[in-house]
Parts: C-alpha cells; sequence; structure tokens
C-alpha cells in the first residue's frame, strides 16, 4: 500500500474539478504557549504555504485574538479586507472566518485549516482541510471518539488503549519507564554510547500493577534481546512497579533479561519486594546503562 | 518567605483527598512537613483522612481552617468544577496534579485566574517544593536540600532525575517548579523565569526542556534580553524521531520550532550552559 507523508493511504476521495482562479489559505490556531488564537490568512495559499511564510513572511496575516473575546466580526473583516477581496465576496470571507471559530470551540479544535480555498468563478470553495483535535477531550465530543489514529503500528494501538504512550523502534533494548522526559533523555543517552533502543513506553503517572504487567507484555512482544527498565517513582509507586515485573516473570518464562533501576516513592520496598524473588535492582541510571552494555555483549 | 505564592506558613487543602492518590500523596506531603489542614471530596464531608478533616467544598473549608493553597488530585474530567471552586473560594495558588485534563478547560481557568489576580500552576505536573520547607506535589521528597539554584521544569520524573543529581553533588535549591507537560499552562516557562531571574534567594535557574511546542525558544528570548543570572539547561528528545507537526499553522506560527536541536541553539544563544547529559548538570553549576 501506498504512503503518503508517512501515512498510509486508507481511502480516495474523488471530487469535481474546481476551475481555480486564486488559492488562498486560512486557519485558526491556539498558540498553546501564548496562552491565545491566531487568525492566520493569506493570500499565497496552497502546497507552498510553508515557503511562503519562511521566504515571504509579509505575505502572512496572522492577528492574535483571547478565547474570552473570541474571533469578533471586526477583526474578521478586518483580515478579509487585507486578503483583498471585491465587496462582493468580503461577507463571504467573513462569514468562512467566524465558521472556523464556531468549529474551533464547539470541537475543542487546536487548529483548523483551509488550505487552499479557492475563488472560482461561481464563488469560494475550501478544496483541502485539516483539524487537529484533543483526545483529552473525547469524552464530551462524540465525533471524535471513533476517530481511529491511522499512522499507529498494531502495537501502538494496543498500547493507547492500555493507556501508555508507546512508540516502535528499531533496535534491540525494549524500553519500559515513566514520564515522557526521564524516557526520551534515556534513550538519548543510550543513543550517545551506540545503543539502540527497541521502543519508546512511557507507562503513566500513577501507573497500577495491571498497566505496568500489560506493558511488558507488549515489549516482550517485540522480541528484545534485553528489556531496561528505569522508574522514578514520584506518582508512580516503585512497590507496584516490583510486582507487576514479578508476576510478568512467573507468567513469561521466556522473558529475556531484565535491566532494573528503581528509586523515588517506596523504592525501598520495592526493591524488597524483588529481592525476594532473587532479582537485583539498581538505583542509578548509569548502572542500568552499563549493565545492559554487559548483557547486550555477553 | 514566599516563594511563587507558596511558604513554610502555608495552608493547604488537597482536593480529592479520598481518592487512593489523593490520600497516599496527603500523607507524603504530611511526612514532610507541609501543613495540610484540610481535604475536600464532595458528599464526603465529615470524614478523616490521616487526621486531616474533609470537606465537601473549598468554601467550606477555607472558613473553617483558613486554607489559602490547594493541591488538585481530582479526576481530568471533573478538574475543571473542582479548580473553579477552588478561585472562587479564593486561594491564592491552586497546583494542578491531573494529566489530560482537556485544553479547553484550561483556557478557561487561565483566564478566570488571570481576572482574579490568582494562580494556576499546572496540569499534568509534579507540583512545586521548597526544600526543608513545603512540599506541595507527587515528587520525591528526599532529592535535594534548601540552597540557592531554581529548577524548572516541564517533565516530572526527569525532572526528579536532574533535582537529585543536584542534591547528591550538595548543590542546594532554592525552589524546584514543575510547570507541567501540557500544551496550555497555568504558569509558562517565561512567568517562572522571570520570577526565579528576580528572586533576591536564587543566584542560578537550572532548566529542563524537551521537544514539542516553543516554550523553550520563546524563555530562551526572553532570558536574552532579560536574564543575567547564569542558566544551565538540559533538553530530552535529542534522539527522537521526527514527530508529527501542527499542520501548517504551527510552523507558520513560529518557525521551525519543536526539535531539541532548535531549541538547544536558542539556549545557546541567550548564554545558557547546556548539559549533554542529565548529570552533567552540577558540574555545570560548579563552572
Amino acid at each position: 500500500m501506498k504512503e503518503v507523508g508517512g501515512f498510509r493511504v486508507e481511502a480516495i476521495l474523488i471530487e469535481e474539478l474546481a476551475t481555480i482562479q486564486h488559492e488562498y489559505y486560512c486557519s485558526i490556531a491556539l498558540d498553546a504557549s501564548g496562552r491565545q488564537f491566531f487568525l492566520i490568512a493569506s493570500k499565497e495559499g496552497g502546497i507552498d504555504i510553508e515557503e511562503v511564510a519562511a521566504s515571504h513572511p509579509e505575505d502572512i496575516i496572522k492577528e492574535r485574538f483571547s478565547f474570552k473575546q473570541g474571533l469578533t466580526r471586526e477583526l474578521a473583516k478586518n483580515v478579509a479586507e487585507q486578503l483583498g477581496f471585491t465587496p462582493q465576496l468580503l461577507n463571504a470571507v467573513i462569514n468562512i472566518f467566524l465558521k472556523l471559530w464556531e468549529i474551533t470551540t464547539k470541537m475543542e479544535a487546536q487548529l483548523v485549516e483551509i488550505n487552499p480555498l479557492v475563488l472560482t468563478p461561481s464563488g469560494l470553495i475550501a478544496v483541502d482541510g485539516k483539524m487537529i483535535l484533543d483526545d483529552d477531550a473525547a469524552f464530551r465530543q462524540p465525533l471524535i471518539q471513533n476517530l481511529e489514529e491511522k499512522k499507529l503500528s498494531d502495537l501502538e494501538k494496543l498500547a493507547k488503549q492500555a493507556g501508555f504512550s508507546f512508540v516502535e523502534l528499531d533496535g534491540e533494548i525494549g524500553i519500559l519507564a515513566n514520564g515522557a522526559g526521564l524516557t526520551m533523555a534515556l534513550l538519548d543517552v543510550l543513543s550517545q554510547i551506540g545503543l539502540r533502543p527497541a521502543n519508546f513506553l512511557d507507562v503513566g503517572g500513577g501507573a497500577s500493577k495491571e498497566r505496568v504487567y500489560k506493558a511488558l507484555e507488549l515489549i516482550f512482544k517485540l522480541k528484545p534481546r534485553c528489556v531496561l527498565i528505569n522508574i522514578f517513582g514520584g506518582i508512580t509507586r516503585c512497590d507496584i512497579v516490583a510486582e507487576a515485573i514479578i508476576q510478568a516473570l512467573k507468567d513469561f518464562t521466556t522473558a529475556p533479561p531484565m535491566v532494573i533501576r528503581l528509586t523515588g516513592t517506596n523504592e525501598k520496598e520495592g526493591i524488597e519486594l524483588l529481592k525476594n524473588e532473587g532479582i537485583n535492582a539498581f538505583k542509578e541510571v548509569i548502572e542500568v546503562v552499563n549493565k545492559v552494555k554487559e548483557v547486550l555483549s555477553g | 518567605m514566599a516563594n511563587m505564592y507558596i511558604s513554610d506558613n502555608s495552608k493547604v487543602v488537597v482536593q480529592g483527598i479520598t481518592g487512593n492518590q489523593g490520600a497516599f500523596h496527603t500523607k507524603l506531603m504530611l511526612e514532610y512537613g507541609t501543613k495540610i489542614v484540610a481535604g475536600v471530596t464532595p458528599k464526603k464531608g465529615g470524614q478523616e483522612v490521616h487526621s486531616v478533616p474533609v470537606f465537601n467544598t473549598v468554601e467550606e473549608a477555607v472558613r473553617e481552617t483558613g486554607c489559602d493553597i490547594s493541591i488538585i488530585f481530582v479526576p481530568a474530567r471533573f478538574t475543571f468544577e473542582a479548580v473553579k471552586e477552588s478561585l472562587s473560594a479564593g486561594i491564592k495558588m491552586t497546583c494542578i496534579i491531573t494529566e489530560n485534563v482537556p485544553v479547553f478547560d484550561m483556557l478557561r481557568l487561565v483566564e478566570m485566574a488571570q481576572e482574579r489576580d490568582q494562580h494556576l500552576i499546572g496540569p499534568n505536573c509534579p507540583g512545586m517544593m521548597i526544600p526543608d520547607k513545603i512540599k506541595l506535589g507527587i515528587m520525591p521528597g528526599d532529592m535535594c536540600h534548601y540552597g540557592n539554584v531554581a529548577v524548572i521544569s516541564k517533565s516530572g520524573t526527569l525532572s526528579y532525575e536532574i533535582t537529585k543529581t543536584i542534591g547528591n553533588a550538595g548543590i542546594g535549591v532554592s525552589a524546584y517548579i514543575g510547570i507541567g507537560g501540557d500544551p496550555v499552562r497555568g504558569k509558562t516557562m517565561i512567568e517562572v523565569v522571570e520570577y526565579y531571574s528576580k528572586d533576591p534567594n536564587t543566584e542560578k535557574i537550572v532548566l529542563i526542556g524537551e521537544i514539542g511546542s516553543d516554550e523553550e525558544e520563546k524563555t530562551a528570548e526572553f532570558i536574552k534580553k532579560n536574564v543575567s543570572k547564569p542558566v544551565v539547561a538540559y533538553i530530552a528528545g535529542k534522539s527522537a524521531p521526527e514527530g508529527k507537526r501542527m499542520g501548517h499553522a504551527g510552523a507558520i506560527i513560529s518557525g521551525d520550532f519543536g526539535t531539541a536541536q532548535g531549541k538547544i541553539k536558542a539556549l545557546k544563544n541567550a548564554g545558557a550552559l547546556i548539559a549533554d547529559l542529565p548529570w552533567n548538570i552540577p558540574k555545570l553549576l560548579k563552572s
């Protein structure tokens, strides 16, 4: 099956040919770190819009507005006028902008984009569009509940259902860690010394025994040469992680060697539990990284 | 001495105290010495959790105990109402531990807080700590002692790793602030850096960032213009495969942002020292 931009082609939509007189760009985007929104528009729409933004930033109109105030008709009109629309089309464009904002708030979207917005002899047509929605709002957004993320592998889908973030990589060391930042830092450290992780797996905050067990089960499916577990407990409890490890080792007799680091909340209890089962756990990252090297070369 | 609106005299209310996480971390915070005077869980007023009285509403808790700081452990879909309640009751600083809070809920809450000159931190954050004085959050308490380095982090567990390394090196911490990993935050990285650039008890700043968003880049710009204190930074995600980007709009808003390399370049350019490994931070702090 063909891929376009890393996405598998799942369906093809055939549309009536539009007689394009001009292509525009318009979107409403959340500026998250600025805690506001942008209405963005350009006369130079189409697939090259990013190049336009880089080489001719003056061709991109960007107007900010607060969430509370929302997109006003006045601001929408101002931007539509900057695009140079004729008086006959001005109202249609203003309404498109206001509609974008209505969709943004109704769907809790972080991006609602039309590119290109095409001028034809019979009026304006939205030829292509894109939205970014909030997974965390899915519980009250029935329309997005059934959307499936197409780019995920089967294992990644399983991970999503189980509630942790997981990305398949092409190395040989299975990774189970907690916290996206710590997991990424661990992968960075491994890559820096030439070791290759088989996956990224952040088991999430306050993971239950079941969740950690499922994570291990998933990692075993990758058939890694060893599994590196790096837990720094905050809301996650080391004793619960230890219980899951013990259970998994009992159930999966062919599990690869595990190199374990447990520190933070209930670290003593966790290490003690493992010790009682004859499993060694380390307290420092550097120790486990060295141990992994040893296991792989052994 | 107030520090990001909390101090060792802060009287804390735990919202969601009867839940698993709420009860467990109430115990750990009490052991640290945090003055937790009240808990709130609707319909569970009258109970006690680790000898802390539970009330039905924050308003009642404020009236009965004089609590002035809140920490939130309620599930994501009830967080909006819980924080709204805390703001209405006049709580000065509300620390939101909960993860998966909808972005639009945070937009509304941030606006409410700003209008009333009240403060939020988080969501999806480990909380904040003034070592040896108050722990308002889920971070391990034994990472470090009090000193003059402020640690500001987007990431939770990675900041524990780094703060512990700093503590092990005998360097003290004036404040540990976990701003959280979600897109819309109660306190932005720039706001917290600005606060500690002016804090008389802080001499150096440690910044822990990760790939995604343009927050580190914006903060680097701010540091370049406004911060004379030394800044040491670590950015996670250098080896991460390129992820999905925010449509065309992302690139249009702030150019080519979000990569570890881009963030490191911006921070270097602002005069920050960059640690290539998390445990090299103490060395850079001592240099």
